[in-house]
């Protein structure tokens, strides 16, 4: 048993409609560390992390949780991990300490080790006032932080979350963050996260997978994700949106080894040496009376690499179709 | 650590009893349609008993079996419910993620509705027993009863659980018990078998296993210990038994499956 994750050409076909929600996807995650799988709505996360946590099989490839495969030896896999998934939720008429006791007694505790841990769990999630009440009276934000709790009962070596906090408000969100943290840095617990939010894999993971219509499209810490499309980033708009799309053809002829892409009224570059770059462009679109309205420098946040990854994804293919 | 058969399927029932003891409305109405049934027609019909068809039995005992089996068809309808609402709210998913036995988390909802039918059919019959109610067979007939309620409860329990498990929707669940009204109604219910006068009802009846078990009921209550009349109810649970748990077996698989 180890706290490692690998998968190899994990591919997911769901009979129904016949859709590929996976595609060929590999890759490892490490003893303690903290990985994000970030990705819009239907790219095939919540797909991965079922298979990962044995909720459904995979259609063909290889995946080993915490040492275990997860096809052939589901039992042991689900000792080792905690799992919170869109999917998972609770009975709304037990009360927030009962879950997590009857969580703790179908993991083998016995009745006053379960009490125990239930108290601990609540005091770490900050639950104890609510304790007593039903969880059908809770708010989301104490769902979630249960949800947390529950998934914690068994010490886990591997923590599984499927957007956990998805509509949640700043603060409970910071509050999750926190504990995530606290857990992968104290305990060492192995993070595995699903999010939409850049922002989140951004400041929480080592290292993030980009999965974009079933495929993984780019892997890396967030700083090598950064330099890997450039240091810095130039975002211009134009006085006359009409001239958007020639001007970009335009400047793409011109600097042949930087990526410009057009997105709505605004052209996106992507540049090594941003100040140098940023006199250049200036002086390549006055010569062709481009008029600019607006132009910035900023380093790329983790939504510019996004927005770049998918956009040369559908321009490829595009290209190909052609 | 975990997957022990016994200690989770007694996690889960004793969970069960729980929530459902927390939700007084899902038995509450059932008992008092059941308590009503007895009262009723007690009240309107037992005239008829006078009927020489009827050879002189009590109205009460012979109607006290289309009570008991509608307590016992509503509470085993109850392990169905609180599967679906299981499934609903995402805590099935919760239960099938963690080293907990699959056929537990199955059974559990089950017991739990088993036990629920025992103590509605004893209230039951404890109210009857107030109206005035004699058993020719004495207490072992009234175990005899309860055994029969429970075996048909179970063979209903098999039929709800695999409709929840099958579909995971409380509509689709809500609608497999109207399977209730002609399974009660379409019998014996009010009259023994030679006074019922529509043909199609005739035929109704003797299709219908629910007529096998109010007559093997009856015959503990009113006439006495005779076997092969005690024995069609037995054999009815017995074939229905086999059909329902087999479809909630094989539904169970699907549900519990990773397809």
């Amino acid at each position: 048993m180890n706290g490692k994750i690998v998968v190899e050409h994990l591919t997911k076909t769901f009979k129904k409609g016949n859709v590929q929600a996976v595609k060929d996807v590999s890759f490892e995650v490490e003893e303690g560390e903290f990985f994000a799988f970030l990705g819009p709505n239907g790219a095939g996360k919540s797909t991965t992390v079922q298979i990962l946590t044995t909720l459904i099989n995979a259609t063909s490839g290889k995946a080993e949780v915490a040492g275990h495969d997860v096809i052939r030896e589901p039992e042991k896999v689900r000792r080792y991990i905690g799992v919170a998934l869109q999917e998972t939720g609770v009975d709304p008429d037990l009360t927030g300490r009962e879950m997590i006791e009857l969580q703790a007694n179908i993991f083998g505790f016995r009745k006053e080790e379960g009490k125990k841990r239930a108290q601990e769990l609540l005091e770490i999630v900050q639950l104890t006032e609510a304790a007593e009440r039903r969880i059908g009276n809770y708010s989301g934000g104490m769902r979630r932080r249960l949800d947390l709790a529950l998934t914690l009962v068994n010490e886990p070596k591997i923590l599984f979350l499927d957007e956990p906090t998805t509509g949640l408000d700043p603060s409970n969100r910071m509050a999750i963050w926190e504990e995530l943290r606290r857990l992968n840095e104290e305990v060492g617990t192995t993070i595995f996260l699903t999010t939409q939010y850049l922002e989140e894999a951004d400041s929480l993971a080592h290292r993030i997978s980009i999965i974009n219509d079933g495929e993984i499209v780019a892997t890396g810490t967030p700083k090598e994700l950064k330099a890997q499309i450039g240091n810095d980033l130039i975002t211009l708009t134009l006085k006359d949106e009409n001239q958007q799309a020639e001007a970009v053809e335009y400047l793409r002829g011109q600097m042949a080894d930087v990526d410009v892409i057009s997105r709505h009224n605004k052209v996106l570059i992507y540049v090594e040496e941003g100040t140098k770059q940023l006199l250049e462009v200036v002086r390549l679109f006055d010569q062709e009376g481009y008029e600019i309205e607006d132009i910035q420098l900023s380093s790329p946040t983790l939504d510019d690499i996004f927005l770049k990854i998918t956009s040369e994804k559908k321009e490829g293919v595009r290209a190909d179709g052609e | 650590m975990g997957n022990n058969l016994w200690k989770d399927t007694w996690l889960m029932t004793v969970r069960n009893i729980k929530t459902t003891l927390r939700n007084p409305f899902s038995f509450i109405p059932n008992l008092i349609i059941s308590a009503f049934f007895l009262l009723v027609y007690e009240g309107g019909l037992s005239g008829i008993s006078q009927l020489p068809t009827f050879e002189g039995a009590n109205y009460l005992a012979f109607i006290l079996p289309v009570s008991i089996v509608s307590a016992a068809i509503g509470g085993a309808g109850g392990a169905g419910q609180s599967i679906v609402k299981d499934i609903e709210n995402g805590f099935f998913s919760r239960l099938l993620l963690t080293p907990a036995s699959r056929l537990a988390i199955v059974l559990g909802p089950i017991i739990a509705g088993m036990l629920q039918l025992v103590v509605q059919t004893l209230l039951i019959i404890g109210i009857a027993f107030l109206l005035g109610l004699e058993v020719v067979t004495g207490f072992g007939g009234i175990l005899f009863v309860l055994l029969i309620a429970v075996g048909w409860g179970l063979a209903f329990a098999g039929y709800s659980a695999g409709v929840a498990l099958r579909t995971g929707n409380a509509q689709a669940a809500q609608a497999g018990t109207f399977i209730f009204f002609p399974l009660i109604f379409l019998s014996t219910t009010f009259v023994p078998y030679d006074l019922i006068e529509a043909q199609w009802l005739k035929i109704a009846a003797t299709i219908n296993p629910t007529t096998y078990i109010f007559e093997s009921m009856r015959t503990a209550l009113i006439d006495g210990w005779v076997f092969w009349d005690l024995m069609q109810g037995v054999f009815a649970i017995l074939i229905v038994c086999t059909i329902t748990i087999t479809f909630a077996a094989v539904s169970a698989k699907k549900a519990v499956s990773r397809g």
